[in-house]
């Protein structure tokens, strides 16, 4: 599944990071990497999604967050 | 002093770059641009132990990719050796993550250091971070460091003066080793001689060229010839690019910290703060509230140099008095009151503006404020092709333009920075709000509503359609992505810095706007002088242009008054006052731009003399004009080119021009 779909404050593995050059260098320098633990602070509908990884929190632009694939973390 | 050194700051956005840039050289600092480049360039000096230290605040964000202009530029100021040593800043709370800067550094051959920032957030979170483990792995000092703490600053000192006499750099065996397993690694980092570029190491190249690095890749054909090029394309075919080498950094940063760091586990939440400014229901009130707010609270800083401006303009009838008791010629006269000390007055009263606006937006910034308006607004000013933070200088813009122009320093993007600008001249300003609804109550009576109604429409529709007209060429469409980027902790201010800062760009403006705005009202008044009173250049022409003048809707006296209020819409009506009573120009104007016009019986002068689809025209032509002079001297000091000045003033002029066209016949069919 993409990142976009994992719900409010359940955590998941990125599994896979799709995209051009550009997109795959800006998104592991913010520390997105596959095998790292991000969990989902916020997920509302046009808006950003929010993220926690890293001791960071980021903000990502939707439609970008498609290009990320995870697997959710059963708790 | 001795001979003089270069220190560059190198530090991911948050990572308290700017801070501690502020802190070394205080008003020391100077901004200008790269050479050839669009990108800011802030240089500043300190000197300690009797040595002079220059200080580069390099530009840039997350990495040292060829993502944009300023991660070029500061990756090739770094390897080509004008820097004699680079500070490298972390921020130690997010240890990890903010160390990607470093290994995105390591393999460029230049002597540094390792500030871990922030020590004290971290040491508050419950981390504590051993920095001699990281520095025996490293090989190059690492100095754990907190803005607010004078004796951190004791170590940075000591630190770059050991640095500079050892030349320390990063030890790279274990990164390299790292990279060894990243597919077509090898076999391209082999066909990459040492000093194929200088500055760069073999391993730094070969990871850019998996990275698909295109300025790297650009360079290496260039030096390498096309047959050795052709061989490192076939290596790269199939391999994970910025993925796989992310990953080993990543791993590589863990092992560093590996036995270094000691945190505990705490559960991750939004703050109170942080679950109002990201509400779907509430965010981008919140938001609005908090940018008016800081409007608001921009005054009271800038009270004492508007008072400056005052007492300055108090000045003018005296010196003027004294001027022509001792004999001097009139011209001499007036070019000392109507445009020296006139312009002065403004100039400072623009000061206290862009104090305030800076003080204020600054702060915001700084402890994260700014981060949660892009969120909030990243969607809708995306729809323009601008960041989440240009909602701020379009809302100053209601108030004052040159505030917003000032407020748009805040957006690091220079294409996106001017673009904001540019939109922000089509939010009429308080002057322009407080000369719509006067006219329209006295032409169009409860009217007036539909009058104020109908510049709001128009304004959105401007700035859509200015967005695309200027955004194509300032925010290329590669350029167009979405957000990806970091919602700091708040962290407090850090206000000695932080009004260093200010302090330094307020003198910045005030050298730079002033030469603007004198040769502005300068040009403007010469225009308009006449040694009879009545009459001027501005004046002949103004008479002689009627007729296409009348075109748009405006007869002589409304055209004259349409060119005042590009120069400051608050004198606007008393021009038209004064040359409906028969006037002089000059003098009406400048006089309506001191507060001192007559307007007494305005209303029945201007019925007599105005149809009402010359008013709307007026109304229109006066709102989109360019705002006023001192916001065009803001403008020009933000973007840094004169081009794009002029550019965007040409548009205005044309732009409301059209307006005025458009809503004269359209009144011509209602009346």
């Amino acid at each position: 599944m993409s990142l976009s779909e994992v719900k409010e404050n359940r955590e998941a593995l990125v599994s896979g990071i799709n995209g051009d050059a550009r997109f795959m260098s800006r998104i592991t320098s913010i520390g997105l990497t596959p095998g790292c633990r991000v969990k989902v602070i916020k997920n509302d509908k046009n808006r950003p999604v929010l993220v926690y990884s890293r001791d960071t929190m980021i903000a990502l632009n939707r439609n970008e967050c498609k290009g990320i694939t995870v697997e959710e973390v059963t708790a | 002093m001795s001979a003089s050194a270069t220190i560059a700051l190198l530090g991911q956005p948050n990572s308290g770059k700017s801070t501690l840039f502020n802190a070394l050289t205080g008003l020391r600092q100077h901004v200008g641009n790269w050479p050839g480049k669009t990108v800011e360039k802030k240089e500043g000096s300190f000197s300690y132990g009797g040595n002079e230290y220059k200080v580069a605040d390099l530009p840039g964000s997350y990495s040292l990719s060829a993502n944009s202009d300023e991660e070029v530029i500061t990756r090739d100021f770094i390897a080509s050796g004008k820097a004699d040593v680079v500070c490298i800043l972390a921020d130690s709370s997010q240890l990890q993550r903010s160390l990607f800067m470093l290994a995105d550094y390591a393999g460029i051959d230049a002597p540094c250091f390792l500030l871990l920032n922030m020590a004290d957030v971290a040491s508050d979170q419950g981390k504590k971070i051993d920095a001699s483990v990281i520095e025996k792995k490293l090989g190059i000092p690492v100095v754990p460091f907190s803005a607010t703490d004078i004796k951190s600053y004791d170590t940075f000192y000591k630190t770059l003066e050991k640095v500079l006499s050892k030349n320390a750099k990063i030890n790279v065996d274990d990164l390299a080793k790292q990279y060894e397993s990243v597919k077509g690694y090898r076999e391209i980092c082999d066909l990459i001689p040492e000093n194929t570029i200088e500055g760069y190491s073999p391993m730094w190249l070969a990871v850019k060229v998996l990275e698909n690095d295109e300025v790297v890749l650009a360079r290496l054909k260039n030096s390498l010839g096309a047959d050795a090029f052709n061989k490192i394309e076939e290596a790269r075919k199939n391999t994970n690019g910025a993925v796989a080498t992310g990953g080993c950094k990543f791993k590589w940063i863990d092992d560093l910290l590996g036995g270094a760091v000691e945190t505990k586990e705490k559960k991750v939440s939004l703050s109170r703060l942080d679950r109002i400014y990201t509400s779907k229901t509430w965010g981008k009130a919140a938001v609005i509230l908090t940018v008016l707010l800081g409007l608001i609270a921009s005054f009271i800083p800038a009270l004492p140099l508007m008072g400056v401006g005052e007492a300055v303009l108090a000045l003018k009838a005296p010196v003027m008095n004294g001027l022509a008791s001792v004999g001097c010629p009139e011209f001499i006269i007036l070019i000392a009151g109507d445009v020296i000390i006139q312009s002065f007055s403004y100039i400072f009263k623009m000061l206290g503006f862009v104090f305030g606006v800076t003080l204020v937006f600054g702060l915001l910034e700084e402890v994260g404020v700014m981060a949660r308006i892009s969120y909030v607004f990243d969607n809708t000013m995306g729809k323009l092709g601008l960041q989440g933070k240009s909602v701020m200088p379009f809302l100053i813009s209601f108030g004052c333009t040159m505030g917003g122009a000032a407020g748009a320093r805040v957006i690091d993007n220079w294409g996106q920075k001017v673009l904001t600008i540019a939109l922000a001249w089509a939010v009429p300003c308080g002057a322009a709000w407080a000369t719509i609804p006067m006219l329209s109550a006295i032409f169009f009576g409860p009217g007036a509503v539909g009058v104020i109604v109908a510049i709001l429409l128009t304004m959105l529709v401007h700035m859509w359609i200015t967005a695309k007209v200027f955004g194509g060429k300032l925010v290329k469409k590669e350029d167009r992505y979405g957000m990806i980027m970091e919602l700091p902790p708040y962290h407090k201010p850090k206000w000695g810095a932080l009004f260093r800062y200010v302090f330094g760009r307020t003198k910045e403006t005030f050298v730079r706007v002033t030469k603007v705005i004198l040769l502005v009202c300068g040009i403007f008044w010469l225009l308009s002088y006449s040694p009879s009173g009545n009459g001027g250049l501005l004046y002949r022409v103004g008479l002689a242009i009627e007729p296409v003048t009348k075109f748009f809707g405006m007869p002589w006296q409304l055209f004259l008054s349409y060119i005042a209020s590009a120069v400051g819409k608050e004198g606007a009506v008393g021009v038209i006052s004064a040359l409906y009573s028969g006037g002089a120009y000059g003098t009406a104007f400048t006089q309506a731009m001191a507060g001192g016009a007559d307007t007494s019986n305005l209303s029945s002068l201007l019925l007599a003399n105005v149809t009402k689809p010359e008013a709307l025209a007026f109304i229109f032509a006066m709102t989109f004009n360019m705002p006023c002079v001192v916001a065009l001297a803001a403008t020009f000091q933000e973007t840094h080119s004169a081009k794009w000045t002029a550019r965007i003033v040409i548009y205005y002029t044309v732009v409301s021009l059209i307006l005025a066209f458009l809503a004269y016949h359209v009144g011509m069919l209602i009346w």
